[in-house]
């Protein structure tokens, strides 16, 4: 009763402690602001991957997997399985139809070639088309006047929809966000076109090389795309390479499509052809494989391999066929597909954090020195108290108790703070992109107007704490009015180099609880020292200290 | 005068300074009788302190040193609960100068002892009537309206009659006074004088040491420390 008494005495009667305090809570609220944002990447990196590829991806080598479709058919007859798509995945140079002039840019990028409405069934192809309509009249009224969604019908999105350009009746292609130079991110994450270049409509060239099962490299070919519309992911890996066109175009550019077989061997007929013996499959690469809700995607992962090899042992078994499937293909989950990119995060953030739980002890050293400058101070106290009663293991638990209050508080109020950054993370972040308003750094100029006439009153009583205290409060307003004033909006999270377009904001509350509890933890060992320095003082000389 | 409640025996205590040990006590014997005021006269530096805090269980007598008795039974020099559970108990401490904790308020700091009691065990009817005592005690020390104030915003010998009123909130067998009115002047030490009188005329046995001859004419027995021995 007495320990929580003075604890609670201690506490309120100096200001000492509220700095320790305030110093637990910024510890605890960078902690978990830093890693919210590492694991709301993480976790957004992990959805994103997921819904760009599906939950289990089928992939075969140079020759592809002949009668792709079949696989496909049989795939989405397992109850298990939602959808299955079929795609080919290779590189390609794609001839931009900018800068004006006869020299263009030219880009490498990644070519799907995909079957667009079975894509949408396995990823978020479908969704993540970028030229659409706005949903509203008021979503429209939010949009910048230049943004062309807002004068946009469906034409575009239906278009890309089927990777078809519906006026010209021409194959289509969509391009990742950022393959182009010609759309310019905002600060609130919409896309404006710039350099004049609106990229839908306009043709590109894409080239690719086919290359055979035996790893022989053909000519490249060629063909021209009309941009049909722009896909972003909000994986900007993924937007800045990748290019999206039909898979039969795919096939026919790469040489994978159905096509006759002749018999070289045979004599040629009078016009030099060789004789038909019958039709190679078309082939694709990959399959993506999306799961039903609830389908774990290593389970998923196991019953597609007894799917494949069952379809790879019809389609050797049947004499009829001209193409055999590959005896091996590798059949990967989306979490082992992504893992060069998911596991370099995942370790960074482990980092991050061990890094930043470092400052734990830097926590605990403050509160060890406070709590030592107050036990010396209270030597007299802790005589009296051993003198009408107290315990030795009761004067320790005073400022244990003191340490504890400290570091509950302090994490509560850390783990309060970092709720509020991480939920307004990206208003703070387009707040720092904007220009400072007007109004905040005149203000901020009155504040160390005012600092200095409480400097003038001060250096005339002659108060030297109160003249610093001044000082340093007009410097800091001063300084802070002067770089708001100067502040043109600075782009914080790249996303060149942070993979997304918005600041993850949710709290990873785990995170947050552990590290309150090692807020609290630090607290108490950096009071347990100059805890158990009190409970060793000899009550006759604390009598006589001071 | 009544049986013996409080003995030391063959006591001695010697302070090292660094590598140098100054004898203070060197095997001193006295024994207070039950309902006694025992007066411990004697020079700055001759030891009454030291005699007082060894008497009280906050200190304790060399290796070897004799020894102190508490109605007849050796305070537990080896247990340092039972040390503690002593000194809230059966004794009482007023000091020169006051040592009022400074952070409490006059009611808080006359309820300590109680309060430290209670964290060992005080059932919480036992509680209310230790903050009731307390109540009574500062009332009849004329400290009613002093309760919420602050060590601070009192006088001297309204100080020393908070820590009176501490001493005696838990109903101590025996008071322990270290120079009560060595801080007062004479009248505000008269005053004080008068009160512990009066706690000594109902029943109350007090060991007090002084170096003012006049203020240990006050007690019933005075006995003098002189080069570490009683006389």
């Amino acid at each position: 009763m007495y320990a929580a008494l003075l604890s609670n005495r201690y506490l309120t009667s100096r200001l000492i402690p509220f700095i320790a305090i305030g110093a637990v809570g910024l510890c605890v609220a960078l902690v978990v602001t830093v890693v919210s944002v590492m694991t709301g990447f993480l976790d957004m990196l992990k959805d994103s991957g997921r819904l760009i590829v599906g939950d289990v991806i089928v992939t075969s080598g140079l020759g592809g997997i002949p009668y792709g479709d079949e696989l496909v058919t049989e795939l989405r007859q397992h109850p298990d399985v939602q959808g299955a798509t079929p795609l080919i995945d290779t590189i390609g140079l794609l001839r931009m139809p900018y800068p004006h002039g006869p020299q263009k840019e030219v880009s490498h990028v990644q070519v799907w070639a995909v079957d667009p409405t079975s894509l949408a069934t396995v990823t978020d192809f479908a969704n993540d088309l970028y030229w659409r309509p706005a949903a509203d009249s008021a979503a429209a009224e939010a949009m910048a006047p230049e943004d062309p969604r807002r004068t946009l019908d469906g034409t575009l999105l239906e278009d890309g929809k089927r990777l078809a350009q519906a006026s010209s009746g021409r194959p289509g292609i969509a391009l990742g966000m950022h393959v182009s130079v010609g759309n310019a991110r905002q600060s609130d994450g919409s896309y404006l076109p710039r350099y004049g270049w609106f990229m839908p409509g306009h043709d590109v060239t894409l080239t690719v090389v086919p290359v055979s099962g035996q790893g022989t490299i053909a000519e490249p070919r060629e063909q021209v795309f009309p941009v049909v519309n722009e896909v972003q992911t909000g994986v900007y890996e993924v937007d800045r390479n990748r290019v999206f066109i039909p898979l039969a175009e795919g096939q026919r550019l790469l040489r994978l499509d159905e096509a006759w077989l002749y018999d070289l061997t045979a004599e040629p007929d009078a016009d030099g052809n060789y004789p038909v013996i019958g039709r190679t499959p078309a082939r694709v690469t990959k399959v993506l494989v999306r799961g039903r809700s609830g389908v774990n995607a290593d389970e998923l992962k196991r019953e597609v391999g007894a799917v494949y090899a069952k379809f790879a042992e019809r389609i050797e078994g049947d004499p009829a066929r001209t193409a055999r499937a590959p005896s091996f293909v590798n059949i990967l989950t989306w979490n082992e597909q992504l893992r060069d990119l998911i596991t370099p995060v995942e370790k960074e953030r482990e980092m991050m954090r061990v890094l930043f739980s470092l400052i734990y002890i830097v926590c605990a050293g403050l509160i060890l020195s406070i709590f030592w400058a107050i036990v010396v101070e209270k030597t007299r106290d802790i005589g009296i108290l051993r003198a009408v009663g107290a315990s030795r293991l009761g004067v320790m638990w005073i400022f244990l108790r003191y340490g504890l209050v400290i570091g509950v508080v302090g994490s509560g109020i850390g783990v309060l703070l970092a709720w509020i950054i991480v939920r307004n993370i990206n208003a703070i972040h387009l707040a720092i992109g904007s220009d400072a308003p007007s109004g905040a750094w005149i203000g901020a100029y009155v504040v160390a107007g005012g600092c200095g006439v409480g400097l003038l009153r001060a250096a005339i009583k002659g108060r030297l704490l109160s003249i610093l205290l001044w000082l340093l409060g007009m410097l800091v307003f001063a300084l802070a009015a002067t770089l708001l004033m100067l502040h043109k909006g600075t782009l914080i999270w790249d996303p060149s180099v942070y993979y997304f377009t918005i600041i993850p904001d949710r709290v990873d509350w785990t995170t947050a609880w552990t590290t309150a509890l090692g807020g609290v933890l630090f607290s108490v060992i950096g009071a347990a020292i100059p805890a158990s320095k009190a409970a060793d003082i000899d009550p006759v000389e604390a009598l006589h200290y001071g | 005068m009544g049986e013996a409640i409080l003995e030391a025996r063959g006591v001695k205590r010697t302070y090292a300074f660094g590598s140098v040990g100054v004898p203070v006590l060197l095997g001193t014997d006295l024994v207070v009788a039950e309902g006694e005021w025992l007066a411990v006269l004697g020079s700055s530096g001759s030891g009454k302190s030291t005699l007082l805090h060894l008497l009280g269980g906050l200190d304790r007598p060399d290796a070897g040193g004799g020894e102190i008795r508490f109605m007849g039974t050796p305070i537990a020099v080896t247990n340092s609960r039972a040390l503690d559970v002593y000194r809230n108990r059966d004794i009482g401490f007023v000091f020169q100068f006051y040592h009022l904790l400074p952070e409490l308020t006059v009611l808080e700091n006359a309820m300590l002892p109680a309060m430290i009691g209670g964290w060992t065990g005080l059932a919480s009817a036992r509680r209310r009537d230790a903050e009731a005592h307390a109540r009574t005690l500062l009332d009849s020390f004329g400290l009613s309206q002093r309760l919420a104030h602050q060590p601070g915003q009192l006088s001297g010998g309204e100080r020393q009659r908070v820590a009176i009123a501490r001493a005696l909130v838990n109903k101590p067998r025996v008071l322990l006074a270290d120079e009560p009115t060595g801080n007062l002047d004479a009248h505000t030490g008269t005053g004080i004088l008068e009160l512990l009188a009066a706690r000594h005329a109902s029943g109350l046995t007090m060991v007090m040491v002084t170096h003012d001859p006049e203020v240990a004419a006050r007690a019933t027995r005075v006995v003098r420390l002189v080069g570490g021995r009683v006389e």
